[in-house]
């Protein structure tokens, strides 16, 4: 090709100041608001987990009295659900590259995207304003379960309009996506040429914009419940208390591939890249992102097989859980092979994806036992479901996220950070989540139960163990953040493509020019993941 | 631009414009729709208990008219049909699944 191509100034350097920022209509810089706004989020919310976990140290009341137990947990489940863990990967790293990766300039509604962010905010602002207003944070859980939160006389009414605001913002991002991935593909790239990421995404956007609104009516009716007494939930007025539990459900299982789904995506791109290997089979894994949200709709009833649900339906959702681990063992099967006989280079996003896979394994395999009706009986509502939970959310989407933050650092800010210790924090992490989360697992088959301020001496010793891995772990994730700052600021400038990877984004600067591509992107031959084609191809 | 035009995926531009008569028939249908809802449920159209099973049929068509014409799913890529079906199929597993706990408690 002889057109003489112009480097364009990067995304950050077009325009200046808060009001560029606040106001912008560009997917990247609404890609980097969302990152600050969540990663301020997790923070806060991780703050209130060691504050729980200092607690349990030692049996007994230590400093917080029980009902301040019972709203900070609330408090940090509402913020890690609906603050961090749901909108962080699609939000962020969807928004940054999702139309980067399609090999077009935004996605397909720009101020959508915008307001989108705000609605965020608006929600963020809702459920830190029962902080101070009223009468204190919610103590119901993140569950909102009927018909205590209908009683209780702590801020729930705030709580659950947050997460109805937050829940809207969910939506929207979901339908910019599906409209995007529809139509905004570069010319030549079908679906089975899109990125494993942008399947992902698909798949994701698929169940924000049909789960969501299940949840939006069923908190609308917590709130006319408390004000108007109808009587929806409320057994002493007529109402159905597992008829909300249903409700909650239909979306908030589906919300678990939320969370899930796009972290599968993230560690399709990286191993392909760090494994130098074509992806082994890609119909197979992005196909099974369809497959995971789809059969998701089916299995809510798992969570309420302890709930009074009748017998018959509690079978059948047992049943359809068993389901979900096919598609889910699909991936992990293929991430495997795809390293099989790879070029392995061992950098840090490569060592997240691989304690994704370790992490999501375990928490995938205790889910199989919280699907067996019978073994569930035993530990629902013990530290079990707790261990199970973090595994899956934290050691799964959480450590995808962190390994996403490290892999794309690059290409955002064109800067690398200190490698060297981005592996110290890792390992830190690592050693960190599975000392706090697995002793849960224990203790919730020796029968402690969850959200309790107390427990009985004989679990002292791993719940002080469990405290000690909070440590690390807080250490690690210090060590990460005061990393990516440091190398953002003064980090070695980062060439375009640092990691020799073939998805679109890198054949682009970093960071990114306003409308992403100084001259349209070239479609790898062979697919996106066709590693032997990409050595002669650009940088 | 011919109104039969369907719209496709990425790989074309073209778009479906309606006519002015298309949207006036499908808001007068919707209108009557309504006015028969309304007479169903007020003005005493005795189908006893086949009431609620009614205006839930007149609902469905009413969304179905707004879907096909207001929104061109008609005019738009077969997937978007599939999508809408998979919906539906959905929402009926939800209300089934709920429904078969309620009766067998």
């Amino acid at each position: 090709m002889s057109e003489t191509v112009v480097q364009q100034p990067s995304f950050f350097q077009v325009k200046k100041g808060l009001f560029s920022w606040i106001f912008t209509l560009d997917h990247k810089r609404i890609g980097i608001l969302y990152l600050y706004s969540i990663g301020f989020f997790f923070l806060v919310a991780a703050g209130l987990g060691i504050l729980m976990r200092l607690e349990l140290l030692n049996p007994g009341r230590d400093f917080i009295e029980a009902q301040t137990y019972n709203q900070v947990f609330t408090l940090h489940g509402v913020i890690m659900i609906f603050l961090f863990i749901i909108p962080s990967v699609p939000a962020v790293f969807g928004n940054f590259f999702l139309p980067i990766m399609l090999g077009t300039d935004d996605v397909a509604f720009p101020r959508l995207n915008l307001f989108s962010w705000w609605l965020y905010i608006l929600g963020a602002l809702f459920a830190l304003s029962t902080l101070v207003f009223g009468d204190g944070p919610a103590d119901t859980g993140w569950t909102f379960y009927a018909p205590y939160s209908v009683k209780t006389g702590t801020n729930v009414t705030t709580s659950v309009l947050a997460a109805f605001i937050l829940g809207f913002s969910s939506i929207l991002t979901g339908l910019n996506f599906i409209v995007t991935i529809h139509r905004l593909r570069t010319p030549g790239m079908g679906f089975n040429q899109m990125p494993l990421f942008a399947w992902a995404l698909y798949a994701t956007s698929w169940i924000q914009l049909l789960a969501t609104p299940v949840i939006g009516i069923t908190l609308l009716m917590i709130v006319a419940e408390r004000v108007f007494g109808i009587g929806l939930f409320d057994p002493s007025i007529g109402g159905d208390p597992i008829l909300y539990q249903h409700l909650f459900w239909i979306y908030s299982h589906p919300a678990v591939y939320i969370m899930a789904l796009p972290a599968m995506g993230i560690v399709s791109e990286i191993i392909p890249t760090f494994a130098q290997r074509t992806i082994f089979g890609y119909k197979a894994i992005a196909y099974s992102s369809m497959a995971i949200a789809f059969v998701g709709y089916f299995v809510w009833g798992h969570h309420m097989f302890t709930s009074g649900m009748s017998g018959p339906a509690a079978i059948v959702f047992s049943i359809m859980t068993f389901f979900v681990a096919i598609p889910t063992a699909v991936k992990v099967f293929n991430w495997v092979a795809t390293l099989y006989k790879g070029s392995i280079d061992i950098q840090v996003p490569l060592l997240f994806a691989l304690a994704f896979i370790f992490n999501f394994l375990i928490g995938g395999l205790t889910g199989l036992v919280l699907g067996a009706l019978a073994a569930d009986v035993h530990v629902h509502d013990t530290y079990f479901v707790v261990g199970h939970f973090h595994y899956v959310m934290f050691g799964g989407a959480g450590f995808a996220f962190f390994g996403a933050l490290h892999y794309w650092f690059p290409k955002m800010w064109g800067r690398m950070y200190n490698k060297k210790v981005a592996n110290t924090a890792f390992a830190l992490l690592f050693i960190g989540f599975n000392t706090t989360y697995f002793p849960m697992l224990i203790l919730g088959l020796k029968g402690m139960p969850r959200r309790y301020y107390d427990y009985l001496p004989e679990f002292h010793d791993l719940n002080m163990l469990s405290t000690f891995g909070s440590w690390i772990l807080v250490t690690g994730i210090i060590v990460m953040v005061i990393n990516l700052f440091a190398g953002g600021i003064k980090g070695k400038k980062a060439s375009a493509n640092p990691w020799n990877g073939i998805t679109l984004e890198w054949q682009t600067a970093s960071p990114p020019p306003l409308h992403n591509f100084d001259k349209m992107p070239e479609l790898p031959a062979g697919g996106p993941y066709n590693y032997p084609n990409a050595k002669n191809a650009s940088h | 631009m011919n109104g039969k035009e369907k719209i496709t995926e990425n790989t074309s531009t073209h778009e479906h414009i309606s006519s002015y008569a298309e949207h006036f028939g499908t808001w007068v249908a919707l209108i009557l729709l309504t006015l028969m809802t309304v007479f169903i449920s007020t003005f005493g159209a005795d189908l006893r208990t086949l009431t609620v099973a009614t205006a839930l049929l007149i609902a469905t068509v009413k969304a179905l008219a707004v879907a096909l014409y207001f929104m061109h799913l008609k005019y738009d890529a077969k997937i978007y049909r599939a999508w809408m079906i998979i919906v539906m199929a959905l929402f009926v597993f939800f209300l089934f699944m709920v429904t078969l706990d309620y009766i067998t408690r």
